[in-house]
């Protein structure tokens, strides 16, 4: 019985040690994950700002207004053509335009 | 002697049971502490709720979900926004406070702040809600006690102007009044919150292509300011699942700016406004007629005499000496032509078809509403002469698409959607049209381009097959039509040999101009105009050239 009361004696200092460590570390996790948290809420942000920017700058009409400036234009019906002839080209032995 | 050895050993027996109960006790608070300290460890805390209590109670504002195109390009977005509010118990001097204010918010109402702040009790008063972080800096920069920012979520365009009229817009506390954005709020849903929390909500995404989207507003601006309009409206529709691909309405609204879009002048004239459309209505009257057996395209109509109705005589534009085929009734537009045949079907089946196309009752999209048709007070033999070249009765454009979308996806109702669709879906009920009458109409909507006496061939584009038919209407007056300003429409299909896409272009009030030799007629504007947007998003669409198409 001594030696229980002495084992379960040491095991409670051991328990209370390893709970003082342990509140430490979670209160300092907390802290972590607080930050963490504040970190991903303004990346959230961050994120939609650049989305919003992004959509800001792939708008269809600025991008119309670049393309121009480039010598660019809707596509011509001249400039299709069939997706047969184009896989031919690869298996011709000497296609034009290589 | 054994006695008194004896009773030693119970006390002794005694002491130690007391001992290793005091021991096993202490071990026990021992065991319970660790217990309850871990205990306290696992229970997560919520630092929120002493931020929550010391916090003025401020009104709730609502995080949305995104808006995206049918690719899934940004249209609308919520943001971070500062906002500004006072504690009218922190505030030391309230002139300063206004006066200081004004100078960075030179519209705000001061009198108003001055009469809030003179109230100590009221310790949250909104000064301005959603400024731009350039102003927010301003005003911190003044320094005054007692003001302070909360951040808020504020609804953002990337697009501007785009696709205003759809998208509708937000009030203040980001819940959405008008268009798609009443829409979210009352099917897709919005959540509250009390500080800039953004949605973790998948985005709303619609049927709009914004490529599709800015060419048909780039040629709508062309095309008015050519053409010298007061406006202009256009849709591009998906003819086989309903969906809008494109839709606006000139002059354009700015979503961010929602006041604007209250004045008469910027409804959006696909959907809030009913007109005479004229002529494109044949393209109903004749698929009626063949759809009842009463003509086929060869069948000769005499439409040399006007047609008689009580007081008033139905003319053709270009009266004909001869008698014409329906073909040429429709390439010709004639009026009177299209009047016999309706005649011939009589008020009641014209009136059964309009019916069955969903013409005579109000249409509801995602947008809203749309403005409730204006139909005769009465089905007699004049409005039935009328109503077959589309004069006495009045629809919203994007309801006439869709009855003519009907009538060329053999028959089958065509509901137009603002919601992107990964399939046709069921048809419901009966074909309001056969597949035989359906094709005719394709056919002889291409023949009104290529033939060379067809009012539409200016939208003609080499390879992509396009079909379509002009109408130009006289616009309504007090006690009778304007002379002088008309309507000018094209409605028009492609590719013909099986219509994937529809496109109705819509210009109001246009000018004869020396180009077109003084003509306002569809057929030197609107004709190509719409010739000028298929060529630009045909490509797009995914359409390929005849001569590609025919070797695939």
């Amino acid at each position: 019985m001594r030696l229980l009361n002495i084992a379960a004696f040491f095991f409670a200092l051991s328990s209370a040690l390893l709970l003082y460590g342990l509140n430490y570390d979670t209160r300092r996790l907390e802290a972590e994950v607080q930050t963490k948290e504040r970190l991903a809420d303004d990346a959230r942000s961050d994120i939609a700002v650049l989305k919003a920017e992004r959509g800001t700058l792939a708008r269809p009409d600025r991008i119309d207004g670049l393309a121009r400036q480039l010598g660019l234009g809707p596509p011509k019906t001249d400039q299709f053509d069939s997706g047969r002839e184009v896989s031919e080209l690869d298996t011709r032995p000497a296609a034009k335009g290589r | 002697m054994t006695g008194a050895r004896g009773n030693l050993r119970i006390l002794d027996r005694d002491a130690r049971r007391t001992s290793e109960r005091a021991v096993s006790g202490v071990l026990f608070a021992a065991f319970a502490g660790v217990v309850i300290q871990l205990l306290v460890l696992a229970v997560p805390r919520h630092p929120d709720i002493t931020l929550a209590i010391s916090e003025p109670i401020a009104a709730t504002s609502f995080s949305r979900p995104d808006i995206v195109d049918r690719n899934g390009r940004l249209l609308a977005t919520d943001l971070e926004a500062p906002s500004i509010f006072a504690d009218a118990a922190l505030v030391l001097d309230r002139d300063e406070v206004v006066e200081k204010l004004s100078t960075v918010l030179p519209d705000l109402n001061g009198g108003q702040l001055l009469r809030d702040l003179s109230d100590r009790n009221r310790r949250f008063i909104w000064v301005r809600r959603g400024v731009a972080p350039g102003i927010a800096q301003k005003v911190h920069d003044l320094g005054l006690p007692g003001i302070s920012f909360r951040y808020e979520l504020k609804r953002a365009y990337p697009g501007g102007k785009m696709a205003g009229h759809l998208l509708g817009y937000t009030d203040v506390d980001n819940r959405g009044v008008s268009g798609i954005e009443r829409y979210i709020d009352d099917k897709v849903g919005v959540d509250p919150v009390h500080s800039a929390v953004l949605s973790s909500r998948p985005p709303v995404r619609l049927s709009i292509d914004i490529g599709v989207q800015h060419a048909l507003e780039d040629e709508l601006d062309e095309g008015a300011r050519r053409y010298k309009s007061e406006g202009a409206a256009g849709v591009v529709l998906n003819i086989k699942t309903g969906e809008i691909i494109a839709s606006a309405s000139l002059p354009r609204v700015d979503p961010a700016w929602p006041m604007q879009a209250l004045d008469n002048k910027h409804i959006d004239r696909m959907a809030a406004g009913t007109y005479e459309l004229g002529s494109v209505f044949k393209t109903l009257t004749l698929a009626m007629a063949f759809n009842e057996g009463l003509a086929k395209p060869d069948t000769l109509l005499d439409v040399r005499q006007p047609l008689e109705a009580g007081r008033f005589t139905v003319k053709d534009f270009h009266p004909s000496n001869r008698p014409l085929t329906v073909t040429e009734v429709y390439t010709h537009s004639s009026n009177v032509g299209a009047g016999m045949l309706a005649l011939e079907a009589g008020p009641e089946k014209l009136q059964a078809f309009l019916k069955n196309l969903g013409l005579l009752d109000q249409m509801t999209t995602e947008e809203g509403p749309l403005a409730a048709p204006q139909l005769p007070p009465r089905w007699n033999r004049i409005s039935t002469i009328t109503a077959s070249f589309g004069h006495g009765i009045a629809i919203a454009p994007l309801q006439f698409a869709a009855a003519a979308a009907t009538v060329l996806n053999s028959g089958k109702t065509v509901h137009p959607t603002f919601l992107r669709k990964f399939d046709a879906g069921a048809a419901d009920g009966k074909p309001v049209v056969s597949p035989a009458t359906s094709q005719m109409m394709a056919n002889l909507m291409r023949l009104n381009v290529v033939n060379r006496d067809g009012t539409g061939g200016k939208a003609d584009v080499p390879g992509f097959r396009v079909g379509g038919k002009t109408g130009t209407a006289d616009i309504a007056a007090k006690g009778g039509y304007t002379s002088n300003s008309v309507i000018s429409s094209f409605l028009a299909t492609f590719p013909t040999d099986d219509p994937q896409y529809l496109t109705f272009v819509i210009l109001f009030e246009p000018k004869g101009i020396e180009e077109t030799r003084g003509h306002r007629t569809a057929g030197v504007n609107a004709a190509p105009m719409t010739g000028e947007l298929i060529a630009r998003i045909a490509a797009q669409l995914g359409v390929a050239p005849q001569t590609v198409a025919s070797t695939q």
